[in-house]
């Protein structure tokens, strides 16, 4: 004869073994279809074994992330929406295609008084791009990239004012190649998109 | 009774508490809020207050590209493009229009009534009825002859390929080149990085060159000696923006500068020492990305704009006020 007390204590018992065993099994599951992977049990579906079963890890293994400059509006979202900080996605300047001008659009404001490397000229929030007298009236524009967030305001003030050879690019040597890029989820332009790993830049105009 | 008041507290808190946790989640769109957001639109209204011209009329072309734009002493407006030159006479009533082989990027209109056409790379000659008088040789396979002028017996030819002006007789044959670095004069050399490259003559007999990677106007004496120059640059509305402006311009009342920008398309007045007059058009007034606005000023003192995105003349006039 039971009484409601054992009743309960049963109960919370059986639940809690149903529990123990349905976890199990999902680990075990999840271990055999993840093949070799050393994270075995712990695997959270990255796919980024190089003997990885999962459908996902093809795609990994042969294609990274990386933004179209073409359709980039420089809405300046990627400074903030990626996982990385600062963001995996920075400026990066075709110097092929640079004027080198004095007057630069990406470099200085656009209510600028003086043509100056002043803090209060640069359009950069960071400083993060450095001018360089090549000769008259030609400057250099480089950039500093640990101190680029990726923001794209450069970017926009190049393409306006000038040729545009300044383009925001996905850099591999930060990107931790997400299954599902937290930037490429919000971009406006759709932008994103996944390239070959040998073809891992889309820099225009070279 | 307490517990009742402790109750009501409790389920309005939560209640404001989910309908911060609904506008957080379905009404903060990303962005709305953006701290690196960089706005332009502000730039391409421009300042109205300092627009001292309105438009007061418009001509269509029906060429099937349109690139330059000059009047004569009667007030007719020749506008030369591919294949073709068109005439409107000043109320803008199409008078003549003839055919041409290739694309004219440049035309100049002298008193006997000769068109000079820059055709690519050499200058080809027509009298007002479209026959061709005579056609120069090429000035070289990298050459773009983006303007033209003519004083007397001189022709002068802006080369935007090769950075360089030309003077030429009337037969064509190469006087001397100006522009030209060199140091020694001071001549500090054209800087051009996209094909926009323009030159007049004053009535006075001046030689006025645009230096747009300068952002300059430099005068020249008619054997290369540079003369004098003034400098604007600056993205503010006072100045000449971007890598290389401006891209055209045209002389008004014999002494003041109409100038013609790309990037952020404007047209405005400059005295002849560089001082900023005025606005004729503003940005808003152009589609976006239109560039190679080219000018004329008519016997009206109208001030003519070739429109090459809306393949118009657009015809400004100052404000009676």
């Amino acid at each position: 004869m039971q009484n409601r007390r054992d009743f309960l204590n049963m109960l919370c018992r059986g639940t809690i073994l149903t529990g123990l065993a349905a976890t199990t099994g999902i680990l075990v599951y999840r271990s055999a279809k993840g093949g070799n992977c050393k994270l075995g049990s712990t695997c959270t579906n990255c796919g980024k074994s190089d003997s990885c079963n999962l459908p996902e890890a093809t795609l990994f293994r042969e294609t990274v992330w990386q933004l179209d400059p073409t359709k980039c509006i420089q809405c300046g979202r990627c400074a903030d929406n990626c996982v990385m900080t600062p963001s995996a996605v920075k400026v990066t300047h075709v110097y092929a295609m640079c004027g080198y001008c004095d007057l630069c659009g990406g470099y200085l404001k656009p209510d600028t008084k003086n043509i100056s490397t002043a803090a209060e000229n640069q359009l950069c929030p960071t400083s993060a791009i450095k001018r360089k007298f090549v000769e008259d009236p030609f400057y250099q524009y480089t950039i500093d990239e640990p101190l680029c967030i990726g923001c794209a305001k450069c970017v926009k003030g190049c393409g306006a004012f000038g040729n545009g050879s300044l383009q925001l690019q996905v850099r591999h040597d930060r990107c931790v190649n997400c299954n599902e890029c937290s930037i490429a989820r919000d971009c406006p332009a759709d932008a994103f998109k996944r390239v070959p790993v040998d073809k891992p830049y889309l820099l225009q105009g070279i | 009774m307490k517990q009742k008041i402790i109750i009501i507290s409790a389920l309005l808190l939560l209640l404001a508490l989910v309908a911060f946790m609904v506008k957080d989640f379905f009404f903060n769109k990303p962005g709305d809020n953006n701290p690196y957001k960089f706005e332009l639109e502000n730039i391409r209204k421009g300042d109205t207050s300092m627009t001292a011209y309105s438009e007061t009329g418009q001509i269509k072309t029906s060429l099937a590209e349109i690139h330059g734009i000059a009047t004569d002493n009667s007030g007719n407006i020749y506008v030369a493009g591919k294949d073709g030159v068109e005439v409107f006479d000043a109320s803008g009533i199409a008078v003549n229009k003839f055919k041409i082989e290739g694309i004219a990027q440049s035309i100049a209109v002298v008193d006997n009534d000769n068109l000079f056409l820059g055709m690519l790379d050499h200058i080809e000659i027509f009298d007002k009825n479209g026959k061709q008088i005579s056609k120069w040789n090429s000035c070289g396979e990298d050459a773009v002859i983006t303007s033209i002028a003519v004083k007397g017996n001189d022709v002068f030819a802006a080369d935007a390929g090769q950075k360089v002006v030309y003077r030429f007789d009337l037969k064509g044959n190469l006087i001397n080149k100006i522009g030209l670095k060199d140091p020694a004069t001071g001549v500090p050399g054209f800087i051009i990085p996209s094909p926009y490259f323009d030159l007049g003559i004053r009535k006075d007999g001046n030689l006025w060159v645009v230096n747009p990677g300068r952002h300059s106007f430099e005068k020249y004496a008619f054997d290369g000696t540079l003369l004098t120059s003034w400098t604007k640059a600056s993205m503010a509305m006072e100045g000449f923006c971007g890598c290389c402006n401006p891209s055209n311009f045209a002389f008004l009342n014999d002494s003041l500068f109409v100038t013609s920008e790309k990037a952020i398309e404007r047209v405005k007045v400059y005295k002849t020492d560089g001082s900023f007059v005025c606005v004729v058009a503003t940005p808003d007034q152009f589609e976006e990305g239109t560039k190679g606005l080219d000018l004329a000023v008519d016997n009206q003192n109208r001030i003519l704009v070739l429109d090459p995105a809306k393949m118009l003349v657009r015809i400004f006039e100052l404000k009676k006020q």
